[in-house]
């Protein structure tokens, strides 16, 4: 798995995200891999897939609008089903139907986000019934949890990083760092988050990014951008984009 | 009132909680408030240690911020964190002591800042894995005894019984989703008290404190409502406002 997550750097939306969702199924012992990204509400769009298997149950839950994976978006948990057939119908009654023609007899969905931020769903699946070892859950959350970091980069941080990464300091490298983030889980950020969202009404993801971007621009730790905020000495406006020219606005009380 | 008395009243809340519909984070947080009154220390927090094995607040005994990043700071160094790591009790360490200082730079500041003098920490276990810890601050001196650790260690206990037993949105039963369930409504109740925070111009903490007023006398399930909020399909007028400065 470690060589998985090492893949997963620095880019993982290339063209080797089969590859890549190939090399994750083998190391958690399933048949196939599938990565689904949040893009409306609760819709989610296939970012990548490792073989038919796994597409076709994503495809099959798209269509449907039920099953583990739309679940496990929704409620922020994960939902394993160790074996489609024992399933009571009415949990999932359009897709029970279904289920006796599809290769997928386990799934595993494991959601990506943080907190209220709905990022995606990682889908495992097996052809065979089964449980997941211990092992290969923790791998499989690892997985998810450093998905869910990459995803919240965002393109629009991708932009003014490649220019400044040479001689960046310590906040461009917080920027990029590829897993873990522990900046990232910080309760003040969170609020910050929170509290950006409610001043430029934007929605949580993009708030945050908001945060980074000025962190970034400011070349400042995430955390101290966030007591700022939370303090009401930095308050983001909409013209603040996180670009280092024009300067970001700042209003002091 | 004799603590005995006290301990069978916290039993008997605990007990009806826990077979009730609970919300996770705000019956930890009430935990932590009754672990600090029965063993007379300043500050308790409980923290759970995320994917990457790095520890996360996930309730402690007063909300206010300055004690959250207190225990934030034990992501990465603390009692906290040593007792993650080993499994075992760490008791009655002296947080002015010059040694301890030296090995947790960051957290010895702080924890002086907030006037935190000794701590200890217990661990969250979960058949023979740690999964998280306890921590005890104290702003007197006076050491816990073998009776308080062991009264810790059965609080300690129901907390890691607490995070398996609640009931999450997915009716996910297993231990693994628990957890992460658990870590994940704490950061939610973050973003939330942020959103508050703003459309009320008021503090985090006093946001928060107004939110768990409703939460608790209509209720709803902290962590539900939270997630309603986020999503915006709560209408937050319908939340009484905190008065600036309140506290509970």
């Amino acid at each position: 798995m470690a060589e998985v997550l090492r893949l997963l750097h620095p880019d993982p939306w290339s063209e080797a995200g089969a590859d890549i969702a190939v090399a994750a199924a083998e190391a958690l012992g399933m048949d196939g891999l599938s990565v689904s990204l949040v893009t409306e509400g609760d819709r989610t769009e296939l970012l990548w897939c490792s073989d038919d298997a796994a597409r076709c149950f994503e495809d099959m839950q798209h269509t449907l609008g039920e099953g583990p994976g739309p679940d496990a978006v929704r409620t922020g948990a994960m939902v394993w089903v160790p074996d489609l057939a024992q399933v009571r119908t009415e949990r999932w009654p359009a897709l029970s139907m279904e289920a006796p023609d599809l290769q997928a007899r386990a799934v595993y969905c494991f959601p990506l986000g943080l907190g209220a931020i709905r990022v995606g769903v990682l889908t495992a699946v097996r052809r065979t019934p089964g449980p997941m070892s211990a092992q290969q859950a923790d791998d499989a959350i690892a997985l998810a949890a450093v998905l869910t970091m990459r995803c919240l980069n965002g393109k629009e941080l991708q932009a003014p990083e490649t220019g400044a990464q040479n001689g960046a300091n310590g906040s461009a490298e917080t920027v990029r760092q590829p897993d873990g983030l522990p900046q990232m889980l910080n309760a003040v950020v969170h609020q910050a988050t929170g509290m950006v969202s409610a001043q430029l009404l934007l929605p949580l993801p993009q708030a945050l990014l908001r945060l980074r971007g000025h962190a970034y621009s400011s070349r400042r730790s995430l955390t101290e951008v966030a007591k700022d905020v939370v303090d009401r000495r930095l308050r983001l406006t909409h013209r603040s984009n996180g670009s280092p020219t024009p300067p970001p606005v700042v209003e002091k009380d | 009132m004799i603590r005995e008395q006290r301990l069978t009243e916290v039993f008997v809340e605990v007990a009806d909680s826990l077979t009730d519909d609970f919300d996770v984070i705000d019956f930890l947080q009430q935990l932590s408030v009754r672990c600090m009154e029965l063993l007379n220390v300043a500050a308790v927090g409980i923290m759970l240690a995320d994917s990457n094995s790095t520890l996360q607040t996930i309730a402690a005994s007063d909300e206010h911020t300055r004690l959250l990043e207190l225990f934030a700071q034990q992501h990465a160094q603390g009692p906290c964190v040593d007792c993650y790591n080993s499994g075992n009790v760490r008791t009655n360490i002296n947080l002015t002591d010059r040694t301890v200082a030296a090995k947790w730079p960051q957290f010895a500041v702080q924890a002086e800042g907030t006037g935190f003098v000794v701590a200890s920490a217990l661990p969250l276990r979960l058949r023979g894995r740690t999964i998280g810890a306890m921590g005890l601050f104290q702003t007197d001196p006076d050491p816990l005894t073998a009776s308080d650790l062991t009264l810790a260690q059965a609080l300690a206990d129901v907390a890691t019984i607490a995070i398996l037993q609640q009931r999450t949105l997915a009716h996910s039963e297993l231990e693994r989703g628990q957890l992460q369930y658990a870590l994940t409504s704490r950061i939610v109740l973050e973003q939330v008290k942020g959103i508050l925070a703003e459309r009320w111009n008021t503090s985090v903490d006093d946001a928060f404190t107004a939110l768990r007023r409703y939460a608790r006398s209509h209720s709803y399930q902290l962590t539900s409502l939270a997630r309603e909020i986020a999503d915006g399909t709560f209408d937050t007028n319908q939340i009484p406002r905190a008065a600036n400065g309140e506290r509970k």
